[in-house]
């Protein structure tokens, strides 16, 4: 065969064909990998201080390696709605004992474990410690401070300590002013909607990472949508006194006039009244499939 | 099929030949007592920590000789000139390529299986007994020779064309990328334009994807690993090599030795 025929031969037979059976046989591969899916999640090497001794002069760049991970992880589970996030600690814990310094860990890495499975991991506990680790690394950082205040309000509940986490941030240099009025209102008026609505809102604002930022939005859409059905939910009670009987549709309540047009939530989608003879997402609204897993106040 | 086996065995004496060989079956035998010392200071993790060590050690060597004495197998027959007096014989180009390839393969199944054989060995000096589960690990060995076999292919295929030191860069540069095939085809399509993320995931099929023999942990935990994996495993490394050594002809075959 010469030369140019054996080109030909490659480039128009055997690379062609030859990548299409690499193709086929990669996805043939990927389905049987994902029966020992469960395993490749695992981190082998769990000791932060082991890891930094074994990175030699490279630890800040290892954390970097172990902290793309986590997003990747991350991403990836919260994509196929999986529940078991429990490498999310151990990575995380690894990226910022490497480097004590690597902020988007601490205050995403805190988000992914403080919100409920489904959308992360459920431990507030574990995004405590990270925070508070965060904060004895970096204490001219008052963003942690910020976060861990509103893993206590959120997460927790807890309106003492959420208050006293401002508070303490409000005092760092160059912290926000209102760092020091969510500690008050926090304390004078504890766990209400209005308060929650400036916290997203503030969230919202600031996020740099859009998945931090969509997370915020979804939550203030709920926010708003909780608001609706409160209005809707009153004039339901109204219309049950009025006419006797309770309302059996959103409709009933527009030709009795209490309403002039199909209210709809924050994606357009028109509420509903549910059996339980309350407002409701309608089935077809993304917030329907949101509401649990993101159900916070 | 006679001049590829006699290329093949060459290869194969001349490798065995090399004391580097021995310090580094020496060197893997080292890593794995280190790995019983590991495993008697951690805390229920013993053949979890040895498993990883070993086979983290019988791939780190497989790799380091499959990239330096791969780089080599062209490129020192020209410089020595030896190729010259070779290929004046009745022995084609392409039958040189593959004995090459055959003969650097044989060599590492050869170095893998002494690795492998002292793992067992210490798993063995761990546990007191060998379970069913303990045959992962000899699933894991074969694996990492799968893989090191796509390294000497891409090596050598580099050594067809370009200097020494190029083709270590190259290989290894190839290799790490091979690493990160998977997140490459997953990365997320809120940061990518479309058309990027359309171009990733085509170059991922066309790099080498060696995540796919990457089972350390299974064989860590003692997971079984279906037997179509493995299959579809050598299938892949089967196709992977020929269509590199085919390349690799090309190049070689066009190639002006003059």
């Amino acid at each position: 065969m010469n030369n140019r025929k054996s080109i030909a031969v490659l480039l128009l037979a055997v690379l062609p064909v030859g990548f299409a059976g690499i193709w086929r046989l990669q996805h043939a591969i990927d389905g049987q990998l994902q029966s020992i899916h469960e395993e490749q999640d695992e981190v082998l090497l769990r000791s932060g201080k082991m890891m930094k001794l074994l990175s030699l002069e490279y630890a800040p760049l290892m954390a970097d390696i172990y902290w793309t991970r986590v997003v990747q992880y991350y991403g990836s589970k919260s994509e196929r709605r999986e529940q078991n996030l429990d490498s999310l600690w151990p990575l995380l814990d690894l990226a910022t004992t490497l480097d004590p310094n690597l902020m988007p860990a601490y205050r995403f890495g805190s988000t992914f474990l403080a919100e409920a499975r489904a959308v992360g991991a459920g431990r507030p506990d574990l995004a405590i410690q990270l925070l508070e680790r965060g904060i004895r690394e970096n204490p001219e950082q008052w963003r942690l401070y910020q976060d861990l205040g509103n893993v206590y309000y959120f997460s927790l509940r807890d309106n003492q300590r959420a208050s006293e986490a401002y508070l303490e941030g409000s005092k760092v240099p160059g912290a926000a002013p209102w760092m020091k009025l969510m500690a008050a209102r926090i304390l004078e008026r504890g766990d209400t909607r209005q308060t929650s609505r400036l916290l997203w809102s503030e969230i919202y604002q600031s996020a740099q990472d859009p998945t931090i930022k969509e997370n915020a939005k979804t939550h203030l859409l709920l926010l708003n949508a909780d608001e609706d059905r409160e209005q809707l939910n009153l004039l339901v009670e109204e219309f049950a006194k009025k006419v006797g009987h309770p309302a059996a549709s959103v409709r009933d309540l527009i030709e009795a006039g209490m309403l002039r047009g199909q209210p709809a939530d924050p994606d357009g989608f028109p509420y509903v009244i549910g059996k339980s003879g309350k407002a409701e997402f309608s089935p077809n609204s993304p917030l329907y499939k949101l509401e649990p897993l993101y159900r916070r106040f | 099929m006679k001049r590829v086996n006699a290329v093949a065995w060459n290869t194969f004496r001349e490798a065995v030949r090399d004391r580097i060989l021995y310090n580094l079956v020496f060197f893997a035998l080292l890593m794995m007592a280190s790995a019983i010392f590991l495993g008697q200071i951690s805390l229920g993790i013993e053949t979890v920590v040895l498993v990883s060590l070993g086979l983290s050690a019988v791939s780190v060597i497989g790799l380091l000789i499959a990239v330096f004495t791969g780089v080599g197998l062209v490129s020192k027959e020209i410089d020595k000139r030896t190729l010259y007096a070779l290929l004046s014989k009745p022995v084609r180009r392409w039958e040189f390529l593959v004995g090459k390839f055959a003969g650097l393969v044989l060599t590492l199944t050869v170095n893998t299986a002494a690795m492998a054989a002292g793992l067992i060995l210490s798993l063995l000096f761990v546990k007191h007994t060998l379970e069913r589960g303990d045959a992962v690990v000899l699933v894991a060995v074969y694996f990492i020779l799968l893989k090191i076999s796509i390294v000497i292919a891409l090596a050598l295929l580099f050594s067809c064309f370009t200097s020494q030191l190029l083709s270590i860069l190259f290989t290894a540069g190839l290799y790490v990328a091979g690493l990160f095939v998977t997140e490459m085809r997953n990365l997320s399509g809120s940061r990518l334009a479309p058309a990027m993320q359309t171009l990733f995931s085509w170059i991922s099929y066309v790099l080498p994807n060696f995540e796919n023999f990457n089972i350390m942990a299974a064989a860590a935990h003692g997971k079984a690993v279906p037997a179509a994996l493995i299959l579809q495993n050598t299938a892949y490394a089967v196709l992977y090599c020929g269509i590199v050594l085919a390349s690799a002809t090309v190049v070689f075959s066009r190639r002006n030795l003059k």
